[in-house]
């Protein structure tokens, strides 16, 4: 859901955004840049604090919605999307953002992923993944790459990762992007693109895990290693080069637009509202609604 | 004439028996009858036996009822799979396919000599007056208009509505069936007069649905506006009644990847500040039971309608059984009490779904239903309530002045704090599943936990008090009580009825509130007691256990608890109740000496 208006698009700066509330995260924590280019995309979009909802599991990455002063519900692990489809149904008004981590969305709430891209419900997905479960102390996740030796993997992972990118893409997502926090100005961007998406828009996050994740693929790294899809010359409307690129998630660091559907397709809840419509006059007056047993 | 008339069928899938029992209960209902119509299929998915029985009755009927006052068998294989849920006895009138070949007098009936017995070739009178066997249902009701005077007028209207449609020969065809019947019927009246009285006036046309879609149409009634859930066996026909409705009234519905995700968009709708509502089963209820606390915590309303059927797991997914209570009472996790009510039938389905919603609103807290296959699959009459008695509580929404320095989770008198909603203008805050303050704050302050759930459990205390929610029937000071909830209570309540006639001083109480359990109102029933038992469908007597936790009983506190898919009839309880009213003037109670140290 976008506002266009350019008064009240003028009206927010990020700081509007920022709640009370003292993250929790490590020090050196990718998650306090993800927040920090939410907080910039809100205020480029311009809506007020209090039309949005903001979602999430749990995980670090989950904490995100209490550090905003949009309406923030931290749900229980993995139900995120679910949840946050329910708000969208309920009042379709609302900006709907939903964040969680790699485990979240990958693991135990990795069947709700296809479902919210199939129905194209109007919301922002931001995945912070970060190839570890990190609240939890460090044990294999999903995006773990084979052979990862965590607290739970002593000898080695055993098992390939998710690929997060390939998944949504082959379930049919509109919007598809990767960012790093290093890359404020980029991500920042890639969230507010997210968000003016109108469809089901997913947002892949590298947010490195400074206690328990690859020394590697640390912030300081990331500028060096990320490629930019833009100055890679990807067409973000095709989709096939898309998954191509996406191949290569855990070897190359894309950043930009994977994909971005060029046709408008209807949201669930366009077809919601056309159907609460088309259906009204039918409606029998509450009180009444027993006559619809009358024995025939 | 009798006033109380119970016709069991059955035959083979393409007979059409249950189809025949549709159109006997419309017929029943147009005509004023109470009736109430429960079908019983074989496992196939399509085809294979099937039977229904139907009670008719001059009076409110709450349960299917036990001996068979009527018996029909179109074949004597699939009469007999049914066994116990159409029991014969020796007052039974037993009609049957004259082609199967059996001698009146070698019914293949184990242990009973019933004393009418009538071999009618069915199938050649169907084939002789409609040129079809198809036409053997409505031949059967024929017969049955014949002999027990049942609703001739309004089973020929119906007959002509249901084939009408189907062009001239069809109809006429199923009308010489219905005719044949019924002068063969009358051509050989039954050595008794069988037939069932007419309704007294004032007993106008009534309603006529089942649990499921009366569920629905209490949500719609109570303002829900989302329903999110997942097909289930007995609970889906509630989702499919509001897929047809809930849009016209602004609403929509999910159905859902998942239970978990149909449960979870429901607490999504309602942190959205929608009414919302999901049903399940039993194992579907297992896996809502994470969000359950959830919503508790993040105090949330939503209803959660759990059909309960024959357990654990898929158990027996198309019979009914009260086993799913201590799920209801105990599967939260952490210090949690989920107000927990159960519906007796179809009508009370309505009050009961409605009461939900007050609660769940009002409260600010999950509320689970408990019914049952029983009441949610079997079609019953229904008086037309009269909607305006029912009152519809909204939550509490924080006023402008509340907002000004919102606190979403404050700690009130009530333990009740106004809920804001996306949308609404500084009444941003946190909902969570991660304990917090009173402004919506994550916290692992065990103080502050402490206070927290002080105050969750504190504003559900009026409840208790709630004696609208417990039904008493039977003079106060009675000797012998009864408990029974759920379908179960409405055999349970004419066991009682038919005690008291026959003098026995018996008493029964009825709780639409099962948890949390009421000390109070349980006490004061106990207060006249010295026997009392609770009649239940589970193998553990769930609900007398669950009274036991809480409340001081009386010494002599039995339970007569039996697995689903075994029914329990009114005669047996009437028996317990017999047995233990005279149990207390063979052992009279007697009174402890005077302490005269």
């Amino acid at each position: 859901m976008t506002n266009d208006n350019p008064e009240t698009v003028m009206a927010y700066t990020a700081k509007d955004f920022r709640s009370e509330l003292k993250p929790i995260w490590c020090p050196g924590c990718g998650d306090y840049g993800v927040v920090t280019a939410i907080y910039r995309a809100l205020a480029a979009v311009g809506r007020p604090p209090h039309e949005i909802a903001f979602v999430s599991g749990i995980g670090c990455s989950s904490r995100i919605p209490g550090y905003t002063t949009a309406y923030g519900f931290n749900t229980v692990h993995g139900r995120a999307l679910p949840i946050a489809q329910g708000i969208k149904m309920a009042n379709p008004d609302l900006l709907v953002l939903v964040a969680s981590g790699d485990g979240d969305g990958f693991s135990i709430g990795g069947g709700h992923v296809a479902h919210a891209i199939r129905r194209n419900i109007d919301l922002t997905y931001i995945v912070m993944d970060n190839q570890v479960y990190g609240l939890t102390k460090g044990q294999l996740s999903p995006t773990s790459p084979r052979g990862a030796k965590t607290a739970s993997s002593t000898y080695g992972s055993l098992e390939e990762a998710v690929n997060p990118l390939l998944y949504v893409l082959a379930y049919g997502a509109g919007f598809v992007a990767q960012g790093v926090p290093a890359d404020m100005e980029g991500l920042s961007k890639l969230v507010e693109a997210g968000i003016r998406y109108p469809g089901f828009a997913f947002i892949n996050i590298q947010s490195p895990c400074v206690t328990y994740g690859d020394p590697e693929s640390q912030l300081k790294n990331q500028k060096g290693k990320m490629r930019k899809l833009e100055s890679e010359g990807h067409d973000p409307t095709n989709r096939l080069r898309a998954m191509e690129l996406a191949q290569e998630y855990g070897q190359t660091l894309y950043t930009g637009i994977f994909y971005q559907d060029p046709a408008s397709r209807p949201t669930y809840t366009d077809e919601v509202l056309r159907r609460q419509t088309e259906l009204k006059p039918e409606a029998l007056p509450r009180d009444q609604i027993l006559s619809l047993f009358e024995p025939k | 004439m009798v006033d109380d008339l119970i016709i069991g069928m059955a035959g083979s899938g393409g007979d059409g028996i249950v189809s025949a029992g549709e159109s006997l209960i419309a017929a029943a209902t147009m005509e004023g009858y109470y009736a109430i119509l429960t079908k019983s299929f074989g496992s196939q998915i399509r085809g294979g036996e099937s039977s229904c029985r139907l009670r008719v009755s001059t009076r409110q009927v709450l349960n299917p009822g036990g001996m068979l006052s009527v018996a029909v068998a179109l074949n004597w294989e699939d009469f007999l799979r049914f066994g116990g849920e159409l029991p014969v006895g020796g007052k039974t009138v037993v009609v049957y396919e004259a082609k199967t070949g059996v001698a009146p007098d070698r019914l293949p009936l184990k242990g009973v000599t019933p004393d009418t017995v009538l071999a009618v070739p069915i199938e050649e009178m169907a084939l002789k007056a409609a040129g079809t066997v198809r036409a053997k249902n409505t031949l059967v009701l024929g017969l049955l208009a014949g002999w027990f005077g049942l609703a001739e007028k309004s089973i020929l209207a119906g007959i002509r509505k249901k084939f009408g449609k189907k062009g001239a020969e069809i109809l006429q065809g199923n009308e010489r069936a219905f005719l044949s019947g019924l002068e063969y019927a009358r051509s050989q009246p039954l050595r008794e007069d069988r037939s069932l009285q007419p309704v007294g006036a004032g007993n106008g046309c009534k309603l006529l649905t089942d649990g499921n879609d009366m569920c629905g149409a209490a949500a719609i009634f109570a303002g829900c506006k989302f329903f999110g859930g997942y097909p289930i066996t007995p609970s889906s026909e509630i989702m499919q009644f509001l897929n047809r409705e809930i849009w016209k009234y602004g609403g929509s519905l999910l159905q859902a990847e998942d239970e978990i995700a149909g449960i979870g968009a429901v607490v999504g709708a309602s942190f959205a500040g929608l009414k919302a509502m999901t049903a399940t089963s039993g194992p579907g209820m297992s896996l809502k039971s994470e969000i359950l606390g959830l919503a508790t915590i993040a105090e949330l309303p939503l209803v959660c309608v759990n059909v309960q059927r024959g357990g654990p797991s898929t158990g027996i997914p198309t019979k009914a059984e009260q086993s799913d209570l201590f799920s209801a009472a105990f599967s939260a996790h952490g210090d949690a009490i989920r107000p927990v009510l159960a519906p007796i039938s179809v009508e009370d389905t309505f009050a009961v779904t409605v009461e939900a919603f007050n609660i769940a609103e009002h409260y600010q807290t999950p509320v689970i239903v408990l019914s049952d296959q029983e009441i949610a699959q079997r079609k019953e009459t229904v008086n037309r309530l009269d909607t305006s008695r029912f009152q519809i509580l909204n939550r509490h929404r924080p006023t402008d002045k509340e907002r000004e320095n919102y606190v979403r989770f404050k700690i009130t008198e009530s333990g009740i704090s106004p809920i804001s909603q996306p949308g609404m203008p500084n009444g941003n805050y946190l909902a969570s599943g991660i304990e917090h303050n009173e402004k919506g704050a994550p916290t692992a302050n065990g103080e502050i936990h402490s206070r927290m759930n002080e105050k969750r459990l504190r504003k559900l205390n009026p409840l208790k008090h709630r004696a609208d929610l417990f039904q008493i029937e039977g003079p106060d000071d009675a000797l012998v009580g009864i408990i029974s909830w759920g379908s179960v209570a409405g055999v349970a309540l004419e066991a009682v009825r038919m005690a008291q006639a026959a003098g026995i001083q018996v008493k029964l109480l009825i709780p639409r509130l099962l948890y949390p359990v009421s000390e109070e109102i349980y006490q004061d029933f106990f207060a006249s007691l010295q026997k009392c038992m609770v009649v239940e469908q589970s193998h553990q007597g769930q609900l007398y256990r669950i009274i036991r936790m809480w409340v001081q009983v009386p010494d002599d506190f039995l339970s007569l608890a039996k697995s689903g898919s075994n029914p329990i009839l009114p005669e047996e309880i009437l028996e317990r109740i017999r047995q233990l009213a005279f149990s207390l003037q063979r052992h009279p109670k007697v009174e402890a000496a005077p302490d005269l140290g």
